[in-house]
């Protein structure tokens, strides 16, 4: 026999207001969910063949590597490849229990010239995910007793690969315990062998201002074609919680596509509200043309 | 051919249609708005599709959706900072007094008053109609746990079961 108090309970919970956008926010979901993954599966291939041409023309470096039998077939389609910059996974910690995964992978660029360069940015790399791995396992240390599910995935990007540039991102995914999704860069020029800054690639740091008035143009623009867009731009001054997009840092992440653009890369939360994610603004060279050092990497 | 992960998002997608009302309700208990449930539905249902090869067996799809949505939900909570504090000691407010004085107890607000970890119990097991096993794995407590807080939120909300088997129920 159902309780009077429990029937006005359950009605009360079934009658929770069902917003109209609900239908468009989990269809907009489903189709992110199936781009992310699609975007790990190649990033998985990429890896992979990468780690394979390495063990197969240097053989050095094996232990660590990660190579999987699954390519060994596709490797009699990978053309030959000398001395050319690599991104490979150097290392891999794994952790897989019920409650507490982690998947956290080691990008190493291999085939620079400048080693000191290769070098520091290896090591950095590798002390990154090692800080994160430990702190990891002292979570799930001082977890085990308790509640709750841990999750961390890190792993790499390739974003551009040319004969001049390699933009190389890492993510930090903390699935399900404090954090959230982080998106780190770095590009490279090549046959200089040096580390592109966005500061470097500007006359001046009018740059910052330039660069930010246009991507709130984005913002407004595509928050008016597509409804489940939100970013905080044009915050009212009541909604004490939004702290509003005002401007780039100097150092804003960004990488260079293939096609020479720039391109600004934003956290989640950063600009707008968790379910967007991770946010990348590609800015119209015809922009910045006036305040790029030169035309060598933007186009 | 559908390969195996075609198969599963198509489950998983036909499954998150169906029940987003149900996802919603759930985020929304935790959150107490529109615009934050929204979020999480969100979020969860990017996760679900995006890590689905955690999701082992596709029977299990319900306490493995539900799990993603409560981890979610909490983890929204801590982010934000912005959730109403909730916690023990409005519990034991609970336990000293007011269970007594009937005047104060507020019918309207009684469910949103308990805690979190308590209010989910009730909803997944009353509104939902999971089984209290399922709930103890979205939870990850013990099945023991979970039945302790169900039996205390009852008592709280002043729910009487004639038939105690409605509570334990599993099946």
């Amino acid at each position: 026999m159902k309780d009077k108090n429990l029937d006005f309970f359950k009605k009360q919970y079934l009658d929770t207001p069902i917003p109209d956008e609900l239908d468009i926010v989990v269809k907009k979901a489903l189709k992110d969910g199936r781009d992310y993954r699609m975007k790990r599966n190649k990033l998985i291939k990429r890896t992979s063949v990468a780690a394979a041409l390495v063990v197969a023309s240097v053989g050095l470096l094996t232990v660590g590597i990660n190579s999987s039998p699954a390519f060994a077939s596709t490797l009699g389609k990978v053309p030959i490849v000398r001395g050319i910059v690599k991104v490979l996974t150097f290392k891999e910690y794994t952790v897989n229990e019920d409650r507490f995964k982690a998947d956290i992978k080691v990008p190493s660029i291999q085939g620079l010239e400048n080693k000191e360069l290769e070098n520091s940015l290896n090591e950095k790399y590798l002390e990154e995910n090692k800080k994160l791995y430990k702190q990891f396992m002292a979570d799930m240390e001082s977890m085990k007793e308790g509640e709750g599910y841990l999750g961390v995935d890190s792993g790499y990007v390739v974003k551009t690969d040319t004969d001049r540039i390699l933009s190389i991102g890492r993510y930090f995914d903390n699935i399900m315990a404090s954090s959230s999704t982080v998106f780190k860069y770095d590009t490279i020029d090549k046959e200089k062998g040096i580390l592109i800054t966005l500061p470097s690639l500007f006359k001046d740091d009018s740059y910052v201002e330039i660069i930010s008035e246009n991507i709130k143009n984005q913002m407004r623009e595509r928050m008016k074609a597509d409804d489940g867009f939100i970013y905080w731009v044009d915050v009212d001054e009541d909604e004490e919680f939004i702290e509003p997009f005002d401007k780039i840092s100097e150092n804003q992440n960004f990488y260079i596509t293939e096609e020479g653009k720039l391109v600004i890369s934003f956290d989640k939360y950063e600009v707008g509200p968790g379910y967007m994610g991770i946010q990348e603004f590609e800015i119209p060279t015809e922009v910045i043309s006036d305040i790029l050092v030169g035309n060598e990497y933007i186009k | 051919m559908l390969s195996k992960n075609d198969y599963l998002e198509e489950r998983i997608t036909e499954y998150v249609v169906n029940q987003k009302e149900s996802f919603y309700r759930l985020a929304y208990s935790y959150v107490k708005n529109a615009e934050d449930a929204l979020d999480i539905v969100q979020e969860s249902v990017c996760k679900a599709i995006s890590s689905m090869d955690s999701l082992k067996n596709p029977d299990y799809i319900k306490t493995w959706f539900y799990k993603i949505v409560v981890n979610t939900s909490l983890d929204f909570i801590r982010k934000q900072r912005k959730s109403v504090a909730v916690g023990e000691e409005v519990l034991s407010s609970f336990d000293f007094g007011a269970v007594d004085n009937y005047e104060d107890f507020d019918l309207q607000e009684a469910l949103d008053n308990l805690p979190a970890k308590y209010r989910t119990i009730v909803i997944l097991r009353f509104f939902e109609d999971l089984k209290i096993d399922e709930i103890a794995e979205i939870l990850n407590e013990n099945v023991n746990t979970v039945k302790t807080r169900l039996y205390k939120s009852l008592e709280i909300l002043r729910i009487k079961l004639s038939d105690c088997e409605e509570v334990w129920n599993e099946g």
